[in-house]
């Protein structure tokens, strides 16, 4: 009797014990899922000022003059430099996309 | 262990059985007085019992439904999820107009106790007047906004005061911006903060780009603090659909560029251009100035809002001629090979007198267009009745709106035929008394262009979903298409006169290598409203051309009113500018040239019976 009691009292603790378990799984799960949710919107707006801030620097109005007079400093220099700092770097990169 | 009494006056029955035993029968008195507490302790607690059970059934039963809608509606809080709108983009993809997230600061005056001190702290940080803002902190209300679309430094600033937390608090809005700035403004138009659409594609799309905003309910504890967002509830914002346009914004640039340098050599009341593909209607282009910069609404003149293309009406001179020759053409009131008389520069019409710049004896058809002679016009005109001339102008869609769905536009004046006096024939044949809007001239035109086929302008291409659902939305994007001239007539007129116009008439600053440009020039008197006169000095110039000749694929029109740096001639004001948008343009857009001579081919007499055969 002492026996059935006992299992029974360890059952009850286990259900209990499994269930605390689950919902605190299921809670993680849910400040998960609200934590990316966010992230998510974070990211999208990110993205929406970057795309913003893309195209006022590429606007034609900004550029057109200068592309039109063949001053193009900007872009040579933006692009040697990017040549110069990550020359190695894009060369192995590079080499790696080659091979694979 | 002896259980202990249940009630401490009443003894043990034991003890009671005892003492009735050893002291004998308790006295009569002394048992009534201890049945009479019972009865009292028995009554209260069932009273008390009762009272308990009555309230539970007011409270769960009678009030239930109402207290659980005040309790679900103290714990939650509907939460409002704006929708961002949709985007408009130009037709290579390039973004027009965006919006992206900003954070307003609002206050919650009833929750500040010191408005003065926090007043001051606030406009520190955030640059805003103290005493205006006091005023605001120290009114009831329980919500009022402090700085609306705050920068990173702004938010970096007031976090650090340190406010109450249950005193303020941030919203996300959407703000509106036009990354290209102040191009294709007047096409464009803005949102103001609050997001209401003002003028433009914004407003004439609102039911495109506006979206549908969503709701998320959020439970709250009892002091206000968020504690579970139940995802069931949430009805996700739709955004708005995004708006692929007409317009290309380097031919937009180059169409702006050239209004800015036409105002400053010009500075004339106000100047417009527009760009369009003859073929289909689009408008690749649209200016106006004086403009506007739609990041920076604040402070910009009345002058500066108005689309000078759709809104703004005057009598277009002689690019309305080709109009009147193509009516009589097409019913064979005259003949591309006839000579009319020109009178020698001076004619009297009714009670009216016309002259020509240069006096004139025979001209050909052509060469009455190519030297824009209005005693020729007049002739021409007068060969049509009334009624033929105005069902000629009327096909050209001039009095009506041309149905482009921006909001401003206005239909110009055409007056019916019964309003016309003895001379309106010879008015309306070289231009006047017939009012018309910029975009009305060039859709006219088009159709010349176009062998005769109007075709209604648009702006808009398509949604960015494509489907077809979403498309029936945009009604402003479906094409209307109708005969204004003869086919013939059409095509004499655009590859005959109006080339030779651009060769060797009044548009030769329009002539470009290469291309077989043609064009005519426009000079208008204005009407002076204070005498009723026409003014000798008030001009409205203008030039269309296009190219190639053959096959138009461009035409532009500029048009200004009221130049004032000495000279007014459309073929000097307005042609050089409408030429290097024309330039420009068919060399982006990778047009092949057509004609190396750039000359004209034949003489005016020999080309009628090359072009029209009728």
């Amino acid at each position: 009797m002492y026996f059935r009691f006992g299992a029974a009292v360890v059952l009850a603790v286990l259900v209990a014990v499994s269930g605390i378990a689950i919902e605190k799984r299921c809670l993680m799960l849910r400040r998960a899922l609200s934590r990316d949710r966010y992230r998510y919107e974070g990211l999208c707006d990110l993205y929406a000022r970057q795309r913003l801030q893309t195209q006022q620097l590429g606007a034609p109005a900004r550029l057109l003059e200068a592309l039109e007079s063949s001053d193009k400093p900007i872009i040579a220099r933006s692009h040697s430099a990017r040549e110069t700092s990550r020359g190695p770097q894009v060369a192995v990169e590079s080499g790696v996309d080659a091979r694979r | 262990m002896a259980a202990e009494p249940l009630d401490p006056l009443l003894p043990e029955p034991a003890e009671e059985a005892n003492a009735e035993s050893t002291a004998g029968p308790r006295p009569r008195g002394q048992s009534a007085q201890i049945r009479r507490r019972r009865g009292v302790i028995v009554a209260v607690i069932s009273l008390c019992s009762l009272a308990v059970a009555a309230r539970l059934i007011q409270l769960q039963v009678i009030q239930s439904a109402r207290l659980a809608e005040r309790g679900t509606r103290q714990k939650s809080y509907v939460e409002a999820l704006p929708a961002p709108p949709g985007d408009l983009l130009d037709r290579n993809g390039r973004v027009l107009a965006t919006s992206v997230v900003s954070r307003s600061l609002f206050v919650v005056p009833e929750k500040i106790s010191d408005p003065w001190p926090s007043a001051q702290r606030l406009g520190r940080a955030l640059h805003l007047d103290p005493d205006r803002l006091c005023d605001r902190l120290q009114s009831e209300k329980k919500f009022t906004w402090v700085k609306r679309r705050l920068t990173a430094e702004d938010e970096q600033a007031f976090r650090a005061l340190g406010l109450p937390a249950a005193a303020w608090g941030l919203r996300d809005e959407y703000v509106r911006r036009y990354p290209q700035g102040a191009l294709a403004a007047h096409i464009l138009g803005l949102r103001d903060v609050d997001g209401n659409s003002r003028g433009g594609l914004e407003q004439s799309l609102e039911a495109v780009l506006r979206g549908c905003p969503g709701r998320r309910t959020l439970y709250r504890d009892a002091r206000g603090r968020v504690i579970d967002v139940p995802d069931d509830t949430d009805i996700p914002p739709r955004p708005g659909r995004s708006v692929v346009t007409t317009l290309d914004s380097i031919i937009q640039v180059y169409a702006e560029r050239e209004l800015d340098r036409v105002v400053a050599e010009w500075r004339p009341h106000g100047v417009c251009a527009l760009v369009e593909d003859p073929s289909t209607g689009e408008i690749l282009a649209m200016a106006s100035r004086p403009a506007f910069d739609p990041n920076r609404p604040e402070g910009v003149s009345e002058d500066a809002w108005m689309n000078r293309a759709i809104a703004w009406t005057y009598e277009p001179g002689s690019t309305f001629k080709p109009f009147v020759v193509a009516g009589a053409l097409e019913r064979g009131r005259v003949r591309p090979d006839e000579e009319i008389d020109c009178a020698g520069g001076e004619t009297r019409l009714a009670s009216r007198v016309f002259h020509d710049t240069h006096p004139y004896g025979l001209l050909s058809v052509a060469d009455v267009l190519v030297k824009s002679s209005n005693i020729g016009m007049s002739r021409i005109g007068g060969r049509l009745s009334n009624g033929e001339l105005f069902a000629t102008i009327a096909s050209f869609g001039f009095g009506r709106s041309t149905g482009l769905g921006l909001p401003g536009e206005i239909a110009g004046t055409l007056r019916p035929v019964k309003q016309w006096s003895s001379y309106s024939n010879a008015s309306l044949s070289i231009g006047q008394e017939v009012a018309v809007t910029p975009l009305q001239m060039i859709t006219a035109h088009s159709a010349l262009a176009n062998g005769g086929t109007m075709t209604s302008p648009k702006l808009v291409l398509r949604t960015l979903d494509g489907s077809s659902s979403a498309d029936a939305d945009l009604p402003l994007a479906t094409p209307v298409v109708s005969r204004a001239a003869d086919r013939e007539a059409a095509r004499w007129l655009v590859a005959g006169p109006m080339r030779d116009v651009v060769l060797r008439g009044t548009g030769t600053r329009a002539n470009l290598p290469g291309y077989s440009v043609f064009g005519k020039t426009g000079t208008a008197q204005k009407l002076d409203t204070a005498t009723g006169a026409y003014s000798a000095d008030k001009y409205v110039s203008s030039f269309l051309c296009g190219a190639p000749a053959a096959n138009p694929r461009v035409i532009v029109l500029v048009v200004v009113d009221e130049p004032s740096g000495g000279s007014h001639f459309g073929g000097t004001v307005a042609a050089p500018a409408a030429a290097e948008i024309l330039r420009q343009t068919l060399a982006y857009l990778k047009v092949a040239p057509d004609d190396s001579s750039g000359q004209p081919h034949e003489t005016t007499a020999q080309r009628p019976a090359t072009y029209f055969k009728r």
